[in-house]
């Protein structure tokens, strides 16, 4: 393959090494869901609810059963007592929440547009699609709520009827715990907006949106009485969904499998959750003892999956006439949807997203308050910004509408609110646990001379032309420590790595999260090579597969380079403590690791370089020939680590853009975009170059183009790619990504995992260039998204 | 059902398809090349089904199988030439164009005609070239740059 460039300082840590992955993926020979064919393989098709809200009266299956090739359709009465409703515990966050009891297949009611309400099974494709349209559904029309504002209000219709009321969760989450405390700490906050110099107060409005990965999502089971079930899923986090099958379809544990398709056509965290499809695919292999696979549509996964964001934020900010922060007050609203999937529930995600609402900058007090509607829209799904992406938009806007009252340049206010020292517990109580957020900053600032810049942009506007700068800061998570994931989601954060060495002298290295395009082999392969001395191409990754990788929560909130990758360097160690102990003994020395070099396929000795073994040589004798070994030292070389990281850890960016405004239309051009980035010690830059251009992008896509819609009825509206528009490569700009590092003190190679939050600071970023461009006319963008038309009206009305 | 002779990547293939199968449907189902890929479900949007049909990029969810007979296809896993890597593929690996590789056939079949026909693009002409093919993963960056990096080693 390609020609690579070397390695430095005896490391490939740092280098720019060409992926690994590339050579059966530019050639055709992945292997994703879809290219998977089992023997008498069958295929299934949902039949989805095309009403929002509505009792089912009737199903009529005949005629989808009378056609040739069908082998059965069956319904949500057919199934309810063959196997477990969920929640199930393994799927319940540790937070209080009013959980919805449902099914694979819709019982009694359809709760939203899309919703599975039978499955047709056939021995062909297309036959399974004509057998779908033929199943004839009666309906009785209820109530249907699309606005979460409206689901909240007392005698609002009931969406999840075994609850009370449409509030699925709320939350206060600073102050303290008990209400007395909320109080107190709600009356310092009121007082300090009394004093206050300057306040802001906004409803800030970001749209339903997300992630669409390429590939939709797709199951197949195979189940043998023997072996039980195996199921390959498309999946973020293969070990969850294999426990919560054990639990749903009472499965003892020894008989299930899940296998994350090594070749994943992108997850974003839309392949995170547990879905209610897996349960039913894998009942159905069961029950008719013949494969069954499904192959969702685009037309489903825009109707199901991938929809996020969706919250109104009530934000209000105080400030210093000299531009000091100095407390925030939010009343945020969130859209769930119908909380129908596993992990998340939908409220998790504006969770953290109010969690996170501080974001960069010091406050001396907050005031930050969550509740989360159920409406009769599809459950929100995790998409990477998880939660946070509206939180940001208003905080960033904010920010920028404070300077904008106190005539200060927002750059310049960003820099004196930055939180100066780290490590630094956020208001909301959110773990910083290292980095230099102003080196960032400056480094930022380093790439545009603000003076010039403001210099040329009255020059513009006196020729008619508007320009702008906008900016926007983004504190991520850097994988979550067990102490955050285990109450967020009831799993543990704790990065797990199994490296198993061959008696050729190459690394097998087996992990038990499932990546979807990340490149982990490369990056796994450059830690293993500096580990041990030896080549990238000799070390080969297994991810995704249960039987054979130990336990992983996921690939998840950037949890690679900062616990998988950890986990994977610590038992390269343990195994070169071993092969030091061995091969001091037969040298006859007294001598540990640290007399040691692992290099050039080597392993020498650091006093005297002509004492030296090739690494494949002893390798092979401690594996092929353990015999006269040190005193209770046996063979073989393998090692399985766990990873916990002593702090929950971030990292860090900051943004800027550049655009031109026209006035006359409200179109936009984005003329410039650079990134600064804190991502701790980089294995790969090439490989997270990638990830950061793929998240602005994402971002701006949001941000401009998608947007799910829902008429007053629930109807979905954006169920194509027609219809729900994906920024394509003559929409977006250029992206110039620099770096600023620190290493990670808590991590062993001082990385950090990046990219999931990345998109999050795009939003305030474009808003803030728009609004600063059209700063003559007083504009101050709320709602997302940017859409020409809506600029373009604010234009008008700033003039009437 | 309908007899066709469709030669893909060299080989003929004489089958009998159902008149309804989409043209993706046969290279994947009948003849067992995965490469090539199911993204949008047939609406011609994504590009990732993107193969050539006498030489010309076509989407291959939006015909069908009976219109390709007598004609020739190639799909992805013929741009190697003998396990030698198109120029465009291996920029694809040295530019790291692509991350989870889905759309990644479709934009190689894209833009190796695209290249054909035009050698030496701007950075704009391959954006609007690359209209046809979405990607969620890499933001285009490193897809540009591997596009400019192949017209340069192609002219070379």
């Amino acid at each position: 393959m390609a020609s690579n460039p070397q390695k430095t300082n005896d490391s490939w840590m740092g280098s720019r090494l060409a992926r690994k992955e590339d050579l059966r993926l530019v050639t055709g020979q992945g292997k994703y869901i879809s290219d998977i064919v089992l023997p008498r393989m069958l295929h299934a098709v949902f039949v989805r609810s095309d009403r929002a809200h509505a009792k089912i009266v009737s199903i009529d299956t005949s005629a989808a059963l009378a056609l040739p090739g069908v082998v059965c359709v069956v319904t949500g009465d057919d199934i309810v007592d063959e196997l477990r409703s969920m929640p199930q515990p393994v799927l319940l966050p540790n937070l209080p929440a009013k959980y919805p009891t449902f099914y694979p297949l819709c019982v009694g009611k359809v709760k939203f547009h899309g919703a599975p309400v039978a499955l047709v099974i056939a021995r062909d494709k297309y036959v399974a699609e004509d057998a779908a349209e033929l199943v004839e559904i009666e309906y009785e029309e209820l109530p249907v709520v699309v606005d979460p504002e409206a689901a909240l209000e007392p005698g609002a219709p009931l969406i999840n009827e075994d609850h009370d009321d449409n509030e699925i969760f709320s939350m206060t989450f600073t102050g303290g715990t008990t209400q007395a405390e909320h109080d107190a700490n709600d009356k310092e906050v009121e007082e300090i907006f009394q004093n206050a110099d300057v306040t802001i107060k906004e409803r800030f409005r970001v749209h339903r949106t997300g992630l669409t990965p390429m590939e939709p999502r797709g199951v197949l089971c195979d189940w043998s009485d023997s072996d039980g079930l195996t199921a390959w899923i498309t999946t973020q986090r293969p070990h969850i969904d294999r426990l919560a099958i054990i639990d749903l379809l009472d499965i003892p544990a020894d008989k299930v499998r899940v296998i994350a398709p090594r070749d994943q056509g992108g997850g974003f965290g839309v392949k995170a959750p547990f879905f209610r499809e897996n349960v039913i695919i894998a009942h159905m292999a069961r029950k008719l003892g013949q494969p069954v696979r499904w192959i969702e549509s685009r037309y489903e996964s825009l109707m199901n999956v991938g929809q996020e964001r969706d919250q109104i934020n009530y934000l209000e900010v105080a400030a210093t006439q000299d531009g000091k922060l100095l407390a925030l007050r939010n009343r945020g609203i969130a859209d769930n949807g119908t909380g129908e999937t596993g992990v998340y529930w939908g409220f998790v995600m504006p969770f953290l997203g109010a969690v996170e609402l501080p974001n960069t900058y010091t406050w001396d007090k907050a005031d930050v308050k969550l509740r989360v509607a159920v409406t009769n829209k599809a459950c929100l799904t995790p998409s990477r910004a998880f939660g946070h992406f509206p939180t940001r938009f208003a905080i960033e806007r904010a920010v920028d509408m404070i300077a904008h009252k106190i005539g200060m340049e927002p750059s310049d206010l960003r820099r004196k609110n930055l939180i100066p020292h780290l490590p630094y517990t956020s208001t909301t109580g959110e773990y910083y646990d290292s980095g230099d957020f102003v080196q960032v900053w400056d480094n930022l600032m380093s790439h545009i001379d603000m003076a010039k810049f403001r210099e040329e942009q009255q020059a513009a506007r006196s020729e008619g032309r508007y320009i702008g700068i906008g900016f926007g800061t983004g504190v991520e998570l850097s994988g979550m420590a067990s102490e955050v994931l285990v109450p967020m989601e009831n799993q543990p954060g704790y990065g797990a790595a199994s490296v198993r060495l061959d008696p050729r002298g190459t690394a097998l290295v087996f992990g038990g999260d499932a990546p979807g395009g990340q490149g982990h082999e490369t990056s796994v392969a450059q830690i293993v090579a500096s580990a041990f001395g030896i080549e990238p191409q000799d070390t080969v990754t297994t991810t995704g597969d249960t039987a054979t990788t130990p336990f992983g929560s996921g690939t998840i909130g950037a949890r690679g380079a900062s616990y998988f990758m950890s986990a994977v360097h610590n038992a390269c160690v343990e195994i070169k403590v071993k092969i030091a102990r061995i091969l001091a003994h037969d040298l006859g020395i007294s001598a540990t690791l640290d007399d040691f070099e692992f290099v050039d396929g080597q392993v020498v000795l650091r006093s005297d370089r002509s004492v030296k073994k090739s690494f494949r040589d002893i390798v092979e004798r401690i594996i092929m020939h353990p015999i006269n070994m040190p005193p209770g030292e046996v063979g073989g070389l393998e090692a399985t680590v766990y990873f916990e990281a002593a702090k929950p850890m971030i990292c860090f960016n900051a943004d800027f853009c550049t655009v031109e405004v026209d006035i006359h239309s409200g179109e936009f051009k984005i003329t410039k975009w650079v990134s600064s980035e804190d991502v701790g010690n980089v294995i790969n830059p090439l490989i997270v170059d990638g990830q950061m251009h793929g998240a602005i992008v994402q971002g701006l896509s949001n941000t401009m183009f998608e947007e799910f819609i829902y008429n007053d009825q629930g109807q979905q509206l954006t169920a194509d790619f027609e219809n729900y528009k994906i920024a394509n490569a003559a929409d977006m700009p250029d992206i110039e990504v620099t770096y600023s590092p620190s290493p990670c003190p808590h991590t062993p190679l001082g990385t950090r995992g990046i990219g999931e939050g990345r998109p999050s600071s795009v939003p305030g970023a474009l808003s803030n260039a728009i609004c600063d461009a059209l700063l003559p006319f007083g504009i101050e963008i709320t709602e997302l998204p940017l859409r020409p038309g809506a600029i373009w009206k604010k234009i008008q009305e700033s003039q009437a | 059902m309908q007899t066709i002779n469709v030669k893909v990547n060299g080989t003929t293939y004489q089958e009998s398809v159902p008149i309804r199968m989409l043209l993706v449907d046969f290279i994947r189902e009948v003849v067992g090349l995965t490469g090539t890929h199911v993204s949008c479900t047939y609406e011609g949007v994504c590009g990732a089904c993107t193969i050539h049909l006498n030489g010309e990029a076509v989407k291959s969810c939006m015909l069908l199988a009976v219109q390709a007979d007598g004609h020739e296809i190639t799909t992805v896993e013929g741009l190697a030439n003998d396990k030698e890597l198109s120029p465009l593929q291996k920029a694809f690996n040295e530019q790291h164009g692509l991350q989870c590789g889905f759309c990644t056939a479709g934009v190689l079949m894209n833009m190796t005609e695209f290249l054909a026909k035009n050698p030496n693009p701007s950075d704009d002409e391959i954006r609007h070239g690359l209209i046809g093919n979405l990607c969620r993963c890499t933001g285009y960056v490193h897809i540009v740059n591997a596009v400019r990096a192949a017209a340069k080693s192609i002219a070379n």
